[in-house]
């Protein structure tokens, strides 16, 4: 069953298409990731799937209903959702917090505990949100968007502007929800946070979907026919894959000359760049 | 569209922690009392002492607690986050107006106290202050709208004050411009009136005309304040 389908999209803002003509769909239990430069349409496409916009045109479909059901009380209890405009209440604790998010669902009061070693924050619980450092703050906010343990989590740029260890943090938690099945949707600028996590990846560029694969997949795809050969002695050479490059090589094999030797893969960052023309952002 | 008696319970919950805490704001609960007490030994005949006060007291209290609650939700992004969860539009709605009004009633029985005013109609008035502070929230409601931020929040109940609580006065020109007539049914002004009504010599109709006008205006109100709230919360 596929958890997201969507075919079509076009979401037009004034004369400018923020998305032009977007189809693709998510399997249950995967991790997408959804990249782009910015601007390219990839928070409009969440405000899509959630309800919150309606598109220009095209169909999107989210845990077997059309998007726009989301905005219903029981559709919000099967998603979880933490964008760059997410918001805690700040002269709250963090476990204040929680408490509404648990009320509001309807969950029981142990949940708020369990959330809390989650997202590695049950010594921090009873301290008030203003006072929490940037990665602390964003654990929490991952922490209501997962209280009631959705099937469906969109998370639009989790880890930007956070330390390695933080990210970290809630990289082990979004793979403890992947194990579980969650089906996690994920945009981010961070091409080695992608090809981590992501079972898949779709880069947008231009109101399109200009490829889409496992990491692994389209590394394949864009290599170049080329072997990387350095030697002892400092000489390094991009060689193409042929019968005279072997014969090369088994010489210089022969010889013991050879220090590293290795096919020439492209980064998931090269990959970006070369798709969308633009350098990360 | 749904309303949960235990959602709308947990927002009045967290906006009357927020609120407790916001002493910049919260102060504010103190400036009806201590209008009654500076103006309580005041004639008791002019009643139009008290019904300044009540008159400010909704606009400087109500009006503002009320924007407050809302442009600081909009400005935090808490807002945006809320609409995520299951709570609907009228549970936001209704949880923070319900802890507004609630501030409101009490604050205001007790200045009313203070300041010893015995309205001739107990009933009449009470429906009167209880549709007024609806009124008022909603006013609030449409002003927090309107404002990104609390200092914007702060700004736009100006206007509120000026209309509503300046009414009374205003209509006491109307022989020098007879267009100030319209400012007779301002809902303060209509306070005005009912508070005006003496012991003697009064007809039901007289008290049922100030309950009937904020009636209406009360309902408009609501009406404005729930359509907008869904308006502006919509990113298109
Ligand atoms: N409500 C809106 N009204 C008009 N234009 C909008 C609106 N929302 C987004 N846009 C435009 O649509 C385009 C896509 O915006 P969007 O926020 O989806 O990009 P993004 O991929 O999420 O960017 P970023 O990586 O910076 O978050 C942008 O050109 C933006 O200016
Ligand atoms: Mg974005």
């Amino acid at each position: 069953m596929n958890v997201i389908q969507v075919e079509h999209i076009r979401k037009r803002f004034g004369n400018k298409d923020a998305l032009a003509d977007v189809s693709f769909s998510i399997p249950k239990g995967e991790i997408f990731g959804f990249l782009g430069p910015s601007g390219s349409g990839k928070t409009t496409l969440i405000k899509i799937l959630t309800a919150q916009l309606h598109p220009t045109s095209g169909q999107a479909r989210v845990l077997d209903q059309p998007a726009e059901m989301m905005h219903h009380s029981v559709q919000k209890m099967r998603f979880g959702i933490l964008t760059d405009n997410s918001g805690l209440y700040e002269r709250l604790t963090i476990e204040e917090n929680l408490e509404l998010y648990r009320q509001l669902y309807a969950l029981p009061k142990s949940s708020i505990s369990k959330v809390l070693q989650f997202v590695n924050l049950s010594e921090e619980r009873n301290k008030r949100v203003n006072l929490l450092s940037k990665g602390m703050r964003q654990r929490v906010m991952l922490a209501c968007a997962i209280i009631h343990e959705p099937e469906l989590l969109f998370l639009d740029e989790p880890t930007s502007a956070l330390d390695p260890v933080n990210s970290a943090h809630i990289y082990k938690g979004l793979r403890y929800l992947h194990e579980k099945g969650t089906t996690i949707f994920l945009t981010t600028h961070d091409m080695a946070e992608a090809e981590l996590l992501c079972n898949r990846v779709a880069i947008l560029y231009q109101g399109q979907i200009q490829t889409i694969g496992s990491p692994k997949e389209l590394k394949r795809q864009h290599r170049e026919n080329v072997v990387c050969v350095d030697l002892i002695n400092g000489e390094a050479y991009e060689l193409p894959i042929d019968e005279g490059t072997a014969d090369r090589i088994a010489d210089w094999m022969k010889r013991g000359l050879i220090d590293r030797l290795a096919t020439k893969e492209p980064s998931l960052g090269d990959i970006f760049i070369k798709m969308t023309g633009s350098e990360l952002l | 569209m749904s309303i949960s008696l235990k959602r709308v319970r947990a927002i009045f919950v967290k906006d009357y922690k927020e609120f407790s805490r916001n002493y910049a704001v919260s102060i504010i609960l103190i400036f009806p009392i201590i209008f009654a007490l500076l103006l309580r030994g005041t004639d008791p005949s002019l009643t139009g002492v008290f019904g300044l006060v009540l008159n400010s007291s909704f606009v400087i209290l109500t009006t503002f607690a009320q924007a407050c609650l809302i442009a600081e939700e909009k400005e935090r992004n808490t807002l945006r986050s809320l609409m995520m969860t299951p709570a609907t539009t009228m549970d936001v709605l209704i949880g923070k107006s319900t802890l507004v009004f609630a501030m409101s009633a009490v604050v205001l029985a007790i200045a009313t106290y203070i300041f010893g005013y015995e309205p001739v109609n107990i009933w009449v008035f009470v429906a009167v202050i209880i549709l007024s502070i609806i009124l008022y929230t909603a006013a609030g409601t449409i002003c927090g709208l309107f404002s990104k931020t609390l200092l914007e929040a702060s700004l736009s109940i100006i206007p509120v004050a000026i209309v509503f609580t300046g009414a009374p006065g205003g209509a006491l020109l109307v022989k020098d411009f007879p267009i100030f007539k319209v400012l007779e049914y301002v809902p303060s002004s209509q306070l005005v009136n009912l508070l005006n009504i003496r012991n003697i010599g009064y007809t039901t109709g007289d008290l049922l005309k100030p309950l009937l006008v904020t009636l209406a205006w009360t309902i408009v109100f609501i009406i404005v304040a729930v359509v907008l709230y869904q308006r502006r919360l919509k990113d298109e």
